[in-house]
């Protein structure tokens, strides 16, 4: 017999706990957090339920079906063209009218949808209690209520697809009609789209283009351009569009959007029960010191002073710790080793692959480490929203928006994440000034450069004003970018989620899964790198790089001559500068001025091989290269100028 | 002080209705009525996705500083805006009642 596959999908709004049900449905890890548009790339897996092989799609999290953003019209195209077998449409039970919106939306396209009414118990704190029966009578669609982050409900939500899609439970779906003017025109243009366009019939209900062409959607007019028939179609809709918006005298889409509004309104009151009356909570007061327009600048302030603080004190404290119980590694596994191994390979094996192991072990990890954990608690709070808002009018001093900051923030960690981010931005525009920035921010890999060098070795106050100097860059060339790049700036749209008290074990987990990514992707390149370089040693050929790139190293930037190796094989990860100028030179023998000109260059100059692919992905390879280019000049023209200015300043 | 493309602050009741106000003139804390948004094709269709439709009820929770942006609660969800696309909102504020 042949096992049963079912095809499900997760849609919803941004932020309602998607992500989250898909990793307890799948067992994966796909990243979770606190604010809206996580989830920039669909992400897929696989998991059995009752004899299925069930495929569950988590698609990214969108407010509406129209044709705002791209995620809008590949979720739709998604929903109409992949026709999944079943969707499950996740709602937060603590916003159900704007949630409904997007639900009577998916109705509208004629998908087979249950509803999974999330974060319940968010909502019954809120003093919300919402009929489940009532909605799943309103609806015509089952409803399961669930609390994601704890697992609970979501047998039952699997129990409901399986029950659906063995035909066990029958869907009745609410057909939604809207008031007389619109429903007119609707009905109208639906019996010409079902008459003439029928190829596009058999992969969009007919209703639901009619819908769209009233509302003016530019991507469903773009499809019916092909067709013989279109142009007619189209000018008897645009005539009806205009009709619709003398009487209402606002714009079609504005008119429709209202109608599903109240639509979407009168059942959620109907279904849901207040219980208590909304007080002032916890969340709220913090929600209201965290955005103060004084009070949450210093909070802002210190929040990031005091996560690079936290890093740079654990990092330093693991750092040591590690060190000295390698300490005596080296010296035993060479022993061990020579005695029956030729020099030669001895070498590789002790100065390449384990000096490679050691250094991402006592240099790498103990700064990214700590750096995750922080990051992973500032995504869960729902603190990452509150900075967008702080810094929505200094975000368009370059050109962008408050929700650029959060890629921004993430660029902490990693540019690559930080890359993809940009696409909460929501023109092409804004995603590569948005990227342009990001690769600019010292992710965990430089920190570690930073704190391992500058900050070790001459304070935490020497790093922090790297950072501070590095702010400033971003703001200067931001504001460059913006005036040359052509095209308007966007204002700041972006919900504000609650917030939320992070889960140890979501932190954990979230940890976790970073570290590990880290470790997959980063030691075999740090490895490899540190047996090349034993290798260049070894061979004589080092001596030829280090004499070839001098002028460049010594002359202009001021640095020991070895320093030149570790920073090209920095392209690859950025830690691996530090760690391979540990194994070249010892790190203290380095002058003060050596180390920040050393740190500066490496802040700045090419993003990783890995970002330049993620921006190469995201905005094409012209692009990324120009990105690449501008930051290793930008990089060897500040650092040349470092060491002038501070030996000067040094010297009086 | 602002950016050039910035809207500026007191352009007010572009459709000349009475007792119309920039969402941006309205005092924290105070509620208010969607009379309509202005502004680009893709800008008034957005907002009324994000819930911001006419004679929705709205609450100025905060404004940010210099001109910064809003934050607001619609439909029992918060929302921030951008001071230019706050100031593209126009509502009828209503009379102050008291806080529940």
């Amino acid at each position: 017999m042949v096992k049963p596959r079912l095809r499900i999908a997760l849609a919803g709004n941004a932020n309602v706990g998607k992500s989250v049900i898909f990793n307890q449905l799948t067992g994966l890890n796909q990243v979770v957090g606190n604010w809206p548009g996580k989830t920039v790339e669909r992400a897929e897996g696989t998991l059995f339920f009752k004899g299925y092989t069930i495929r569950i799609i988590d698609l990214p999290g969108i407010y509406s079906l129209s044709a705002f953003s791209m995620e809008e019209i590949v979720s739709r195209d998604y929903v109409a063209v992949e026709k999944p077998d079943i969707i499950i449409n996740v709602v937060d039970a603590s916003a159900l009218e704007r949630n409904l919106y997007f639900t009577l939306q998916l109705l509208e396209l004629e998908a087979p949808i249950i509803i999974d009414l999330n974060q319940v118990d968010f909502a019954a704190k809120k003093g919300v209690r919402i009929d489940v029966e009532k909605l799943s009578e309103a609806l015509g669609v089952p409803v399961v209520p669930t609390v994601a982050i704890t697992g609970s409900g979501m047998n039952e939500l699997l129990s409901t697809v399986v029950a659906v899609a063995s035909g066990e439970r029958e869907l009745k779906p609410l057909k939604a009609r809207y008031g007389k003017e619109i429903e007119k025109r609707v009905q109208a243009i639906e019996k010409l789209v079902s008459a003439k366009l029928l190829q596009l019939c058999t992969v969009y209900p007919a209703r639901w283009i009619a819908i769209k062409l009233l509302e003016r959607d530019t991507d469903v007019a773009g499809k019916l351009k092909n067709y013989e028939n279109g142009k007619e179609v189209l000018d008897y809709a645009e005539k009806l569009a205009i009709e619709l918006e003398k009487i209402h005298g606002e714009p079609s889409p504005v008119v429709i959007a209202s109608e599903r509004y109240g639509l979407a309104n009168k059942i959620a009151k109907e279904v849901t029960a207040i219980e208590a009356p909304p007080r002032i909570s916890l969340e709220q007061k913090l929600d209201a010191i965290t955005t103060h327009k004084i009070l949450g600048y210093p909070i802002l302030t210190g929040v990031v002073v005091s996560m690079f603080a936290l890093i740079f004190i654990g990092g330093n404290f693991l750092s040591a710790g590690l060190e000295f119980l390698f300490e005596n590694l080296s010296l035993y596994v060479e022993s061990v080793l020579s005695s029956f191994l030729p020099r030669i390979v001895v070498d590789l094996i002790n100065n390449g692959i384990l000096a490679g192991i050691v250094g991402g072990i006592t240099i790498a990890l103990p700064y990214i480490v700590p750096f995750y954990i922080i990051l992973a608690l500032l995504e869960d709070s729902g603190y990452l929203p509150r900075a967008a808002f702080l810094m929505d009018n200094l975000m368009h001093k370059i050109g962008l928006h408050g929700k650029a900051f959060i890629p921004l923030m993430l660029g902490y960690g990693c540019s690559v994440p930080a890359c993809i981010g940009c696409r909460i931005m929501e023109t092409e525009r804004e995603r590569f000034l948005a990227g342009f920035v990001v690769v600019l921010i010292p992710c965990a890999a430089r920190t570690v450069v930073i704190l391992g060098l500058v900050g070790r070795f001459i304070g935490l106050h020497a790093a922090l004003a790297l950072y501070a100097f590095d702010l400033v860059l971003v703001f200067v060339l931001g504001r460059i970018a913006f005036k040359v790049l052509p095209g308007e700036p966007v204002g700041l749209i972006m919900e504000m989620p609650p917030y939320r008290k992070p889960l140890a074990k979501n932190i954990f987990v979230k940890t976790w899964s970073r570290t590990k990514g880290f470790i997959y992707i980063a030691f075999p390149i740090i490895i490899a790198g540190s047996v090349a370089i034993e290798a260049l040693a070894l061979s004589g050929f080092m001596s030829y790089i280090v004499e070839a790139a001098n002028p460049l190293i010594g002359g202009w930037l001021g640095l020991p001559p070895e320093t030149g190796i570790p920073l090209i094989f920095g392209i690859l990860r950025k830690e691996l500068t530090l760690i391979l100028l540990s194994e070249l030179i010892p790190l203290e023998s380095l002058t003060a001025i050596q180390m920040i000109v050393f740190s500066l260059v490496t802040m700045i100059y090419i993003p990783c091989i890995a970002t330049i692919a993620a921006c190469a992905r995201e905005f094409g390879w012209r692009k990324a290269l120009a990105i690449a280019v501008i930051d290793v000049a930008l990089a060897l023209f500040l650092g040349g100028l470092a060491y002038r200015l501070l030996s000067l300043v040094m010297a009086t | 002080m602002q950016g050039g493309s910035r809207e500026p602050s007191k352009r007010r009741n572009p459709r000349g209705i009475e007792g119309v106000i920039s969402l941006t003139s309205l005092c924290e804390g105070e509620r208010g009525v969607v009379a309509y948004a202005v502004g680009g094709f893709g800008l008034v269709r957005r907002l009324a996705d994000m819930g911001l439709t006419p004679g929705v009820e709205v609450k100025l929770l905060r404004k940010g500083s210099f001109h910064g942006p809003v934050q607001i609660e619609v439909r029992g969800v918060g929302l921030a805006l951008g001071y230019g696309v706050a100031s593209k909102v126009f509502v009828r504020p209503l009379k102050a009642k008291p806080d529940g």
